[in-house]
């Protein structure tokens, strides 16, 4: 479909030559047409999702963590060592917005050159000319050579022209907002714009709120590694969590991969992340009498046990658990501190059970996260993203995830009571108000 | 689908349309920026572009004419075309080695499509051998030259010119981002190739047993063909301009085939 991205089982290998000398016909003939030395890293492993027209994506993720490499692949910008990548229709990219700025030139020259380079034809920046420069507020330059401008009037300009492009993908690259906060504000207002015009919106940045506001879902990555991706509330909880300053990039203390009963397998980087000082052991779901819950019918207890094996002694750690729905969705999400639980000093394992007395969700399939962390949320001792699944009979309509309790009635005809007249002479009065 | 740097699958034939307009767009854009940044704050503006050709010309007079005479006839205007077909050939591979490596921000660009650099260093190159060609043609007159309905297939040799410096230049672009040498290769290449083409000698003194290699030399016989039209007056000679023009194809052809091969990695490597 026309604006989407599927992008499957992507991985991009970088050499890198030993030194940081550029390397020349003179370097080869000398060592002899020997191959020079190199060593590679994987800048992305692995990666695949997929973007559906008109939604908004977010990545976020450390530096190095891959981010604008992935950006550029899917802009067409090298090849992936492995793996393929579909953009369907045409792209458009904000990132660099300096390039291709040339001092010598007016300002409306350089709307011309930044409008071809950003991929729109000069016909089409003619027709949009007007509307750039007063969106830059820069009409009495124009005539200008923009080395005559502030850097701030160059960044407006620039952003001006890309923000005048119409493609079915977007593309950002951490320039959501240039200027003043008057001019940053109406960027955000522009991007807005453009994302319910149902361009398709592909954006890399640090600013959590800025993804927040304009995301739909968010990938993370780390180390080249897609963490999690899903809906927009519980990814980025987890990324905040995940980059507190606290926290160790890499597990503080060796963990192997685990198989959990159900054949799953649990691994670091993958579905599990923190440090692991902390470690969450032996999950279970079980029935309110105590036998394990696969199965659980709509209203009825379901429980969640799980083991904490401190490797060192910790304080007040906190643990939550969050209930998803298959598509990623939290639909309930409770921690120790909302429970008024302290768990002190821990210097052991402990055991905890969460209890809860009905899930009233709808029938469909649901997944269980749980995760240890540092005292006063400042960090992550060890997540388990989704790991456990468990499925609820009951009534599903196909949209939503609850299931309350719940009955249709008929009303009693209207004109037969006073019920009716009073409803509508309530609704009256409420509308003059 | 394989990522092209160029196009993005496009799909349709509208598509395919528009990312034409919009490479020729893209072209024109850089094309005149390159001469306006390069023009723009000088007094005498474009007319340094004359002076450079025009220096040579005049040594190069004064050298075979007064000092170590070459006796051919019209020299000053046969040296006239023969440096400044020189100049857009040199001048074009000699700055191809930087197109892709000094526009670094353009290349990492999503959907900016990289084939479009190395052709406009030929073009802008181009543009100072059309702009001289008015005066060019003046001297032609002026020296006794005689110029007639020949003229009309001087774009198309022109057009032989450009594929053949355009397959070069596609060549050396690439080659450099891989070896940073290659400008170095380039400029003395072209040194020798400058003594090796009849410049500022005449075809009709190569020896017989190495006129083979003159033909084989594209310059060679594009001046061949530049003298006739524009000094001569007449039809240049169909048979080597048809091979050039096939010749030229095919490094065209090949040029743009390695550009895109190397182009992937262009983006990690400048």
């Amino acid at each position: 479909m026309r604006g989407s991205i599927v992008v499957s089982g992507v991985s991009k290998r970088f050499k890198r030559s030993s030194g940081d000398k550029l390397s020349s016909f003179k370097e080869t003939v000398l060592s002899g047409f020997r191959p020079i030395e190199t060593h590679s890293f994987w800048a992305l492993q692995d990666v695949s999702f997929t973007v559906q027209k008109g939604r908004s994506v977010g990545v976020v993720g450390r530096n190095g963590a891959g981010k604008s490499t992935l950006l550029r692949l899917i802009g067409g910008v090298g090849k992936p060592t492995d793996g393929t990548i579909d953009v369907h229709g045409r792209i458009g990219a904000l990132l660099d917005l300096n390039a291709g700025l040339s001092d010598d030139l007016t300002g409306k020259e350089n709307v011309f050159i930044a409008g071809v380079i950003a991929g729109m034809t000069r016909a089409e920046v003619r027709s949009c000319y007007d509307s750039i420069v007063t969106f830059a507020e820069l009409e009495p330059f124009m005539e200008m050579p923009i080395r005559t401008y502030s850097s701030g009037m160059r960044m407006r300009l620039a952003f001006s022209v890309a923000a005048h492009m119409s493609p079915d993908v977007l593309l950002i690259d951490e320039v959501l907002a240039v200027g003043d906060l008057h001019f940053q504000r109406k960027c955000l207002e522009r991007i807005a714009t453009i994302k319910a015009s149902g361009t398709t919106i592909f954006l890399v940045s640090h600013d959590s709120s800025q993804i927040r506001a304009l995301c739909d879902e968010v990938l993370l990555l780390k180390q080249g590694r897609v963490i999690t991706y899903g809906p927009t509330q519980a990814v980025m909880d987890l990324y905040e969590a995940d980059a507190a300053p606290a926290l160790e990039d890499r597990p503080n203390i060796a963990v192997e991969a685990e198989r959990l009963p159900g054949g799953r397998l649990l691994q670091h980087g993958v579905n599990r992340s923190g440090s692991q000082e902390v470690q969450i052991k032996a999950v279970r779901l079980l029935h309110p009498d105590g036998g394990t819950a696969r199965t659980i019918v709509s209203g009825g207890g379901f429980v969640v046990e799980f083991d904490l094996l401190a490797k060192r002694p910790v304080h007040s750690a906190l643990a939550s658990v969050t209930i998803h729905t298959r598509d990623g969705s939290p639909c309930f999400d409770t921690n120790t501190e909302i429970g008024g639980m302290n768990l002190g000093v821990l210097t052991d394992s402990v055991g905890l059970r969460l209890s809860i007395d009905r899930l009233d969700l709808a029938g469909g399939e649901y997944f269980v996260s749980m995760g240890a962390y540092l005292q006063g949320w400042q960090g992550l001792y060890d997540y388990h993203d989704r790991c456990y699944e468990f499925s609820v009979v009951g009534p599903h309509s196909g949209r939503g995830f609850m299931n309350p309790p719940s009955a249709w009635s008929r009303l009693p005809p209207a004109s037969s009571t006073g019920k009716g007249d009073a409803g509508t002479a309530w609704h009256s009065k409420g509308a003059g108000r | 689908m394989a990522a092209l740097p160029s196009s993005i699958s496009f799909g349709t034939e509208g598509a395919r349309c528009r990312a034409w307009v919009h490479a020729r767009d893209l072209a024109y854009e850089l094309v005149m920026r390159e001469l306006k940044i390069r023009y723009k704050r000088s007094a005498l503006g474009i007319a340094w572009s004359l002076l450079n050709p025009l220096s040579q010309i005049i040594i190069l007079a004064f050298l075979f004419r007064s000092v170590l005479d070459l006796n051919i006839p019209h020299y000053a205007s046969f040296v006239f075309v023969g440096v400044l077909a020189w100049t857009w050939f040199s001048g074009a591979v000699t700055t191809a080695a930087f197109a892709i490596t000094s526009n670094a921000e353009l290349v990492r660009r999503p959907g900016f499509p990289t084939y479009v650099l190395p052709l406009i260093t030929v073009a802008s190159n181009g543009v100072h051998f059309v702009l001289a060609l008015p005066m060019m043609l003046v001297v032609t007159v002026l020296d006794g030259g005689r110029v007639g309905a020949s003229l009309l297939c001087l774009p198309a040799v022109m057009a032989a010119q450009f594929a053949f410096t355009a397959g070069l230049a596609y060549f050396v672009a690439a080659t450099h981002v891989r070896f940073r040498d290659t400008q170095h290769l380039v400029s003395i290449a072209t040194m020798l190739a400058f003594y090796l083409t009849p410049v500022f000698y005449s075809s009709a003194v190569v020896p017989a047993q190495y006129r083979f290699l003159h033909y084989a030399n594209p310059m060679a016989v594009l001046l061949d063909a530049y003298r006739s039209i524009l000094m001569d007056g007449v039809w240049p000679s169909l048979v080597p301009l048809a091979g050039l023009t096939i010749a030229s194809c095919c490094v065209l052809a090949t040029g743009m085939l390695l550009f895109r091969r190397m182009s992937l990695s262009f983006a990690e490597e400048i």
